[in-house]
């Protein structure tokens, strides 16, 4: 069957009769290269939804192949959900939104370069997305240089909002250090007073352990010791064996794949039964619980958003995004994931630029000044466009504050033990806007 | 070279600086800047053609040399203030030659394989101390800063535009095109292309052949590092993601896209292919637009790039300048 296509007239034509020559493929190679060209140089007619209304141009740049394309494809979910939603009621001020997609490859050059096809070529008036933190800060001076607002999607840098801050880029989700603040008094009064970090050993991994560190001393409690394990050591058995003594809990930073490997790993030389296991709810995401199974079973995590329809997320906004979320995971994997962090925080990035449009007046990237004074101090209710719940946007750093899930990890799924509301995991700005 | 062969060739330098040249003035923001970025890995791809073409070494160190000489002109332009242009250069060609030095002492010992394998090696040893030290590098964020201006600070200075820019990469380039083409026309580059052709036989004659290729190696690097600060300087940040060795597979294929062996090609070869690359990204989307089909808006654009890069090497062995060549010579 599958050496039928040798059989087959077009084929035989093709391969067989000797007409493909190397004359024959740099023609047919140069007529490619052109109809490319001329794809290059002709704009994507936008097909008229709102009669002649004249959309909004908002461009996503998403890591949509290479090493963080799974997250990627997930984060753009979030923001197209929001997108169909806003056209559906019939965009903002009357005027659709126009997405652009533009895939980095995961990688900082291309981001960069793709970024400046959207702000020159695609005339975008702001962008939503941005997923990895390097190339979210590869980013920010171009969208700064074209005076662009940018909101980020997924970036979880804590630069991002304090040393590098910058007045165009803006973050409605959370940091490591607000959510420090929020899990150190339970995990010092609740879990234990002394901590042993383990971390992945990069910027990521690396601020949120100093975060973790300053708070959990704050609240009386010490760091015994801290174990920095490489990015995408796939045998963690090595760093993890050397971790002993007397302390009383472990507390994890790590996510994606390397949080599958952690765990199981950690399970399996005994250290999370021998102490507390907590850490950064990134290493318990939906996403990983199937690769987990049993040994996740009994960790305590912080998140923004975890996926249960349980108090106080029993509302019928969080239903509504919830259904919808999971209906179109299921499109990019089958195997149905429920929504994650990235999914909701894509999703309320978008929701809050619609709001801030709708509050500024904003029509275009002249009007960008009124549009950043509507988001600073933009105060976010719980509801259809925020269904995480009610959150701030500080002026000061352009750093959202909202609340915070404590969570366990019981048969197998999420279960809420406590909520920290927004005006809990306050952490000081520490930006200044040159 | 003939005497007619020289004019033809002189002309169409002349011709092909001038359009370079004209280019910015017409061509639209994006594409100036992309033209750039072209040259920029355009002289990256020249450096390791030294390696790959003349001496018949495959390098994947050269994203070590690149790297480093972002990072050396980063650390120029953080740490003296005002940024100064020239010593962001001279502290970015130090900082590749450094490693150049390192990497070629250890792996020109070594042949083919062995050779690859270890320069390989070496670039991921910087990119793990580069990702891991993030006190100093910044980690896996990189370093961002100022571009610094034109001209000599406290003299005169007048801040890039992205047409400046272009010509002042146009001038680097070409300027490091005719030097490694004096180097592989001199008795030097004769040795190294004996090295290629039988590495036995030439030390056999008696040339030092290990200290011919380590030269090559340290020159390579220089070139390398010479793009890293280019590069360092048009996009105002230093990732490590550029010390990685899948920036120096990148760089043997605009050496194969292109034409091994022949300075221009791979330059030719980056071009083509980040320009196969730009438009294949757009072509999708565009489809997907024009004729309602929104299932190929996300469809995997490389998977076609890969499959031209497989023809090309199937149908065009020598690559296009390569192939031109032939061409030309019939």
């Amino acid at each position: 069957m599958s050496e039928d296509w040798k059989d087959q007239g077009w084929a035989k034509q093709f391969w067989y009769s000797g007409k493909t020559t190397r004359r024959r493929f740099i023609g047919t190679g140069a007529a490619t290269a052109g109809a490319l060209g001329a794809t290059m140089l002709v704009p994507a007619p936008w097909r008229a939804a709102f009669g002649q209304a004249k959309p909004y141009k908002i461009g996503t740049l998403q890591p949509l192949s290479g090493a963080a394309a799974s997250g990627g494809k997930t984060a753009l979910v979030g923001t197209q959900m929001a997108v169909d939603r806003i056209n559906k009621m019939g965009g903002i001020n009357g005027r659709p939104i126009e997405l652009l997609v533009a895939d980095y490859e995961s990688k900082p050059d291309v981001g960069r370069r793709k970024a400046e096809k959207l702000l020159v070529e695609d005339n975008i008036d702001a962008h939503q997305g941005g997923f990895l933190s390097n190339v979210c800060l590869a980013c920010m001076p171009v969208f700064a240089e074209h005076k662009v607002v940018n909101l980020i999607g997924v970036c979880l840098d804590t630069t991002i909002t304090t040393t590098k801050c910058d007045r165009y880029t803006f973050r409605t989700f959370d940091y490591a250090p607000s959510q420090a603040v929020g899990f150190a008094p339970y995990m010092t009064s609740k879990l234990g007073k002394r901590w042993h970090i383990v971390y992945a050993d990069y910027a990521w991994g690396q601020s949120t352990k100093d975060a973790y560190a300053e708070q959990i001393k704050k609240q009386g409690g010490e760091v015994a010791g801290t174990t920095g394990i490489p990015l995408g050591t796939a045998d963690m058995t090595p760093f993890l064996s050397k971790i002993s003594g007397n302390f009383d809990g472990l507390f994890g930073i790590f996510f994606g794949r390397d949080g599958v490997t952690v765990a199981n790993q950690a399970f399996d030389i005994g250290l999370t039964k021998k102490y507390k296991w907590a850490g950064d709810g990134a290493i318990a995401e939906s996403t990983n619980i199937p690769a987990q199974g049993n040994k996740i079973e009994g960790f305590i995590g912080i998140n923004r958003y975890i996926p249960v329809l349980d108090s106080p997320l029993n509302t019928p906004a969080h239903r509504k995004f919830f259904d919808d979320a999971v209906a179109r995971l299921k499109q990019i994997d089958p195997s149905g994931p429920l929504p994650d962090r990235y999914v909701q925080s894509n999703y309320e990035a978008m929701n809050a630029l619609k709001v801030g449009i709708e509050k500024s007046g904003f029509q275009g990237r002249a009007d960008t000044p009124k549009l950043i004074t509507a988001l600073e101090g933009l105060e976010m209710k719980e509801g259809d466009d925020f269904p995480q719940g009610d959150k701030i946007l500080r002026k000061e750093d352009h750093q959202a504050m909202l609340r915070q899930f404590i969570f366990e990890i019981k048969d197998g799924k999420h279960k809420i033990i406590e909520v920290i509301a927004a005006s809990n995991v306050n952490y000081p700005a520490a930006c200044s806007f040159t | 070279m003939t005497k007619r062969h020289a004019k033809i060739y002189w002309t169409g330098f002349t011709v092909i600086i001038a359009l370079l040249v004209i280019a910015p003035l017409v061509l639209p923001e994006f594409w100036r800047r992309f033209l750039t970025e072209i040259l920029i890995w355009g002289l990256l791809a020249m450096s390791s053609d030294l390696l790959i073409g003349y001496t018949g070494m495959v390098s994947f160190g050269h994203s070590a040399f690149f790297g480093l000489g972002m990072y050396g002109a980063a650390a120029a332009i953080l740490m003296v203030k005002p940024p100064n242009l020239w010593l962001a250069i001279l502290y970015g060609l130090a900082a590749s030659a450094a490693v150049a030095m390192f990497v070629a002492y250890f792996s020109t010992r070594l042949r083919d394989i062995y050779f690859a394998i270890t320069t390989l090696i070496f670039s991921q040893i910087f990119y793990v101390i580069i990702f891991t030290w993030t006190e100093v590098t910044g980690g896996e964020n990189g370093l961002s800063f100022a571009r610094p201006a034109l001209g000599i600070p406290g003299v005169y200075t007048v801040p890039f535009t992205s047409t400046t820019l272009h010509w002042f990469v146009l001038a680097i380039v070409a300027i490091s095109y005719l030097v490694l083409r004096r180097v592989t026309q001199s008795p030097f580059g004769m040795v190294l292309q004996s090295i290629r052709e039988n590495e036995a036989r030439t030390r056999a004659i008696g040339y030092p052949v290990e200290r011919y290729k380590m030269v090559a190696v340290m020159l390579s690097g220089l070139f390398a590092g010479l793009a890293g600060v280019l590069y360092a300087i048009q996009n105002r940040f230093a990732a490590p993601d550029f010390v990685y060795f899948l920036i120096s597979g990148e760089v043997v294929i605009f050496n194969v896209m292109g034409g091994i062996g022949t300075l221009l090609g791979p330059i030719v070869g980056a071009g083509f292919f980040l320009g196969l690359r730009e438009g294949f990204s757009r072509l999708f989307p565009w489809i997907a637009t024009t004729f309602d089909m929104p299932y190929l808006a996300e469809f995997p654009y490389l998977i076609p790039v890969g499959i031209i890069f497989i023809l090309m090497v199937i149908f065009l062995p020598q690559g296009l300048l390569g192939f031109m060549k032939q061409r030309l010579n019939q």
